[in-house]
């Protein structure tokens, strides 16, 4: 195993091509995720339009507030993660950690307030698209629909929040044993990567979820 | 043969001396073994859809169907389709050959990615391994395009156990599709611009692009397929409001590039194979490299055309109608540079070339095909007969599997260091392109007629036709075998490999036959254009 | 920093525009912000611009493919004619 590391490096003309061929591999897999959920987008599409009152009345009864507060959370942790990025750049290890530790904190808060507060206010409200869905009816088809699309939609984010909690708690861990410095700190720009990507799927989900269906 | 045979000694260290142990072999990052670890799997299920392939031909012989069931009938297709497609087209060429060749071709060590290859491996035998399982418990009955509601509602098959089994195999293939993405971007030796590369890796990077893009949506789709089916989520039923085309539009959307992912590396190869043995420059090389970037991204515009009597509007089949024609003029270009570099070459019928001049002939009869059926009114009546069969078999099959062999044929002596045995070459591919026209050319004329596909019997004004298409079929399967057989006999007993011996261009045949694991001993600098054959006047003065 | 401020008006329109009446199927135009969101997130988090000239184009390539994807996948249920078989609606 390390005999093909050593031959790999090899081949790299330096560490600079070394590092920017792991940061386009990034992208080129989060490409992969844009697709991923792209599919997802088109089955809120159809669903919407085939449905458009049910739909929204069933919008109408996510928790806009928990919502919100969520999004600025994970904005926020991407802000400070990147932040932690810039303090390595200069050679900080310690900031680093720290920031880590921050990101790594708020996406944990994330996830409590959506499953652990959120989620189960929409079990008590019997949301859940299962036998006593709250809204039936001539809207009861399209209000299923969207509260398939919620449960999935925020159970896969959620499923690459946990990946990405993984991944930044193994930085932390890498940068505690002293593995960057200000020449060699890859890893740390991949992972943030992957951290403002999954930021993203959320801000697209954010709208979709919460803003739309809610007017008139 | 010259009169003085020079033996070409073995090579004392190759990548496969490096280490005798499982452990080596099972652990190992060396693309080289990767290569040869795909080539078992895909071997092996190629002759699973094989055997599943022979039992429909079977079936089929009479009128009433030889075997009993049409349930059965169901799920030997069904396992035909998805074995073939997922478990071997897909893979083939990339996981094989491109594993292989592509580092070499390139004059790098080793793909991006060594780790994420040999994890790449290890998810295919996963998804095979779920897959056999699903089929020794029964399989399923819904044919590989697992339409809804028959797969979400009906279906007594074991559609959660296949659709997990493909759900984990698309993973391989995003894998790969990574590694050569990033690889060719990055690692090519220096001197060597894209435009010096050979159009065989600008064919597995359209082909990686498809793969990395198209793929993603597939799992998303099985995902949905898989909840609708054990939760009844709704989001494909229209009793709630959900739509059945939504499954259809998510399928097609990655199925239809996918089957340029599988074809678009036999265009690499063919593209390999005719100027090494016209021994002339590629007729072209601009034209054909771009027209693969324009197939991979046309692919994406024109899956409606699975659909057109699905039920969608009017308008939407007549858009997919129009691109449909669109994605077919790279192909034809590809087809006139071949022909344009074989004219006035200096041609040696070896078995690589055989293979690569009937895929000429069988892709462009198959790809012609595929125009009559995107367009609309000939596809009301052609849909879902023999003829639509008859079509993708002639590209997929007559194309793509006719390549594959070329390429295994052509790239055999740098993969194992020995030659195959010439005339055995020569044979297989003459008996696999009788076989396959005697098999599916009937297959065209029935779906004209009006032979439906997918029914396990028919009435008996077909019957001749059938059994015509089912002793092809019986060709057709001894010539597949007769390479399996000489090809494992030439890896004890066959001659020794030089380092060239077709004396073609490109990176790869300046390493020795087989190569030692890292490759080169330095690396490769590149001055010269591809396919820097001497002009013809000076080739065809030594004949 | 400012990046992040810019993050936070930006949702804050977001979130005063799906108050504004807009008919049932311009409400998507809600998601106008959002995607300029996306596009500082990529610039300032991701650092889009800076690095190698390859991930702007795995970039553009993911965009175009996704606009490929809802656009060309639209384009049926847009122009067809649903005829509902919703349990309600078949009584």
């Amino acid at each position: 195993m390390s005999e093909a590391h050593l031959t790999n490096e090899f081949q790299y003309s330096s560490a600079g091509h070394r590092a920017e061929t792991a940061i386009s591999g990034m992208w080129l897999f989060l490409a992969t995720e844009v697709l991923f959920f792209g599919a997802l987008l088109l089955s809120w599409i159809y669903c919407r339009h085939w449905n458009q009152a049910g739909f929204d009345a069933g919008a109408r009864q996510t928790q806009l507030a928990i919502g919100t507060i969520n999004t600025v959370i994970l904005v926020t942790s991407s802000l400070v993660y990147s932040t932690g990025l810039a303090f390595m750049e200069a050679g900080n290890t310690h900031r680093l950690i720290q920031c880590c530790a921050i990101a790594w904190g708020l996406g944990v808060a994330f996830l409590i307030l959506k499953f652990g507060i959120e989620w189960h206010r929409d079990f008590a409200e019997h949301l859940f698209p299962g036998q006593d869905f709250a809204i039936s009816g001539s809207l009861g088809g399209g209000a299923r629909l969207f509260f398939v699309f919620y449960f999935v939609s925020t159970a896969l984010h959620g499923l690459h929040m946990i990946v990405g909690l993984i991944l930044v708690g193994w930085i932390i861990l890498r940068a505690r044993r002293g593995e960057f410095s200000f020449i060699y700190f890859t890893p740390v720009v991949v992972v943030g990567l992957y951290w403002s990507f999954v930021d993203i799927v959320w801000i697209l989900l954010y709208p979709l979820i919460y803003l739309v269906g809610r007017g008139s | 043969m010259s009169a003085t045979t020079i033996e070409t000694p073995a090579p004392a260290i190759s990548y496969l001396t490096d280490g005798f142990t499982l452990r080596s072999w099972l652990l190992t990052t060396d693309h080289k073994r990767i290569a040869l670890l795909y080539l078992g799997t895909i071997t092996i299920f190629f002759f699973i859809g094989g055997i599943a392939a022979a039992l429909i031909r079977y079936n089929l012989i009479v009128p009433e169907g030889m075997i009993a069931s049409a349930e059965t009938y169901n799920r030997l297709f069904t396992m035909h389709g998805v074995v073939m497609v997922w478990f071997f087209l897909i893979p083939a060429v990339p996981v094989t050959l491109g594993n292989f060749v592509v580092p070499l071709m390139l004059g790098a060590r080793d793909l991006a990615f060594p780790k994420l290859n040999l994890a790449s491996w290890y998810l295919f035998v996963v998804a095979g391994i779920v897959a056999v399982y699903s089929l020794l418990v029964g399989g399923v009955d819904t044919g590989w395009t697992f339409y809804t509601p028959l797969t979400t509602e009906y279906s007594k098959g074991h559609v959660v156990a296949t659709v997990v089994a493909i759900f984990i195999a698309g993973f391989s293939s995003i894998a790969t599709g990574l590694n050569f993405i990033v690889t060719i971007h990055r690692l090519r030796a220096p001197g060597m611009t894209w435009y010096r590369m050979p159009v065989f890796l600008w064919s597995l990077y359209a082909t990686s692009v498809i793969l990395v893009l198209a793929t993603p949506v597939l799992a998303m789709t099985l995902i949905l397929l898989v909840f609708e089916r054990i939760f009844h989520i709704g989001v494909f039923d229209p009793a709630i409001g959900g739509d059945p085309l939504l499954f259809q539009h998510l399928f097609w959307f990655y199925s239809h590039p996918a089957v340029y992912v599988m074809i678009l590396p036999g265009f690499g190869v063919i593209s390999e194979i005719i100027p090494a043995f016209s021994r002339k420059r590629i007729f072209g090389y601009k034209f054909i490299v771009w027209c693969s970037i324009s197939i991979a991204v046309i692919s994406f515009l024109v899956w409606g055309h699975h659909m057109f009597v699905a039920g969608t509007s009017l308008y939407s089949a007549l858009v997919f109608s129009i691109l449909s024609y669109m994605v077919a003029v790279p192909s034809a270009i590809k087809v006139f540079n071949w022909i344009g570099t074989m004219h006035k070459g200096f041609i040696r019928f070896d078995a690589p070339m055989l293979y690569a001049v009937g895929f000429i002939g069988l892709f462009t009869i198959g790809g012609l095909t595929g125009l009559f059926v995107a367009a609309l009114a000939a596809d009301v009546h052609l849909t879902q007969t023999y003829f639509v069969v008859a079509h993708f078999h002639y590209v997929m099959v007559g194309g793509m599997v006719s390549a594959f062999f070329a390429g295994l044929h052509y790239w055999w002596p740098k993969i194992t260091g020995r030659m195959y045995p010439e005339m055995w070459g020569r044979a297989g591919a003459l008996i696999i392109f009788i076989g396959f026209n005697l098999t599916f050319f009937p297959q065209f004329i029935l779906g004209y007629l009006g032979m439906p596909r997918r029914y396990h019997s028919y009435p008996p004004e077909f019957e001749v036709l059938n059994v015509l298409s089912s002793a092809g079929a019986t060709i057709l399967a001894a010539g597949y075998l007769l390479p399996l057989a000489y090809l494992t006999w030439s890896l004890f007993h066959g001659e020794r490999a030089p380092a060239n011996p077709w004396s073609a261009t490109g990176l790869e045949w300046t390493t020795q036959s087989p190569p030692f694991t890292e490759n080169f001993d330095e690396t490769p600098m590149v001055t010269d254009p591809p396919y820097n054959y001497p002009p013809f006047e000076v080739v065809r003065g030594h004949v | 920093m400012v990046a992040w401020g810019l993050l936070l008006v930006l949702l804050a329109a977001e979130f005063g525009a799906s108050f504004l009446p807009l008919a049932r199927s311009a409400r998507p135009c809600v998601l106008i912000p959002a995607v300029f969101m996306v596009v500082v997130v990529g610039t300032a988090f991701m650092q889009v611009k800076l690095g190698p000239t390859v991930v702007r184009l795995f970039a553009v390539a993911a965009l175009l493919w996704l606009s490929i994807l809802l656009g060309l996948g639209s384009l049926d249920p847009m122009t067809r004619t649903n005829y509902s078989v919703r349990a309600e609606n078949l009584r």
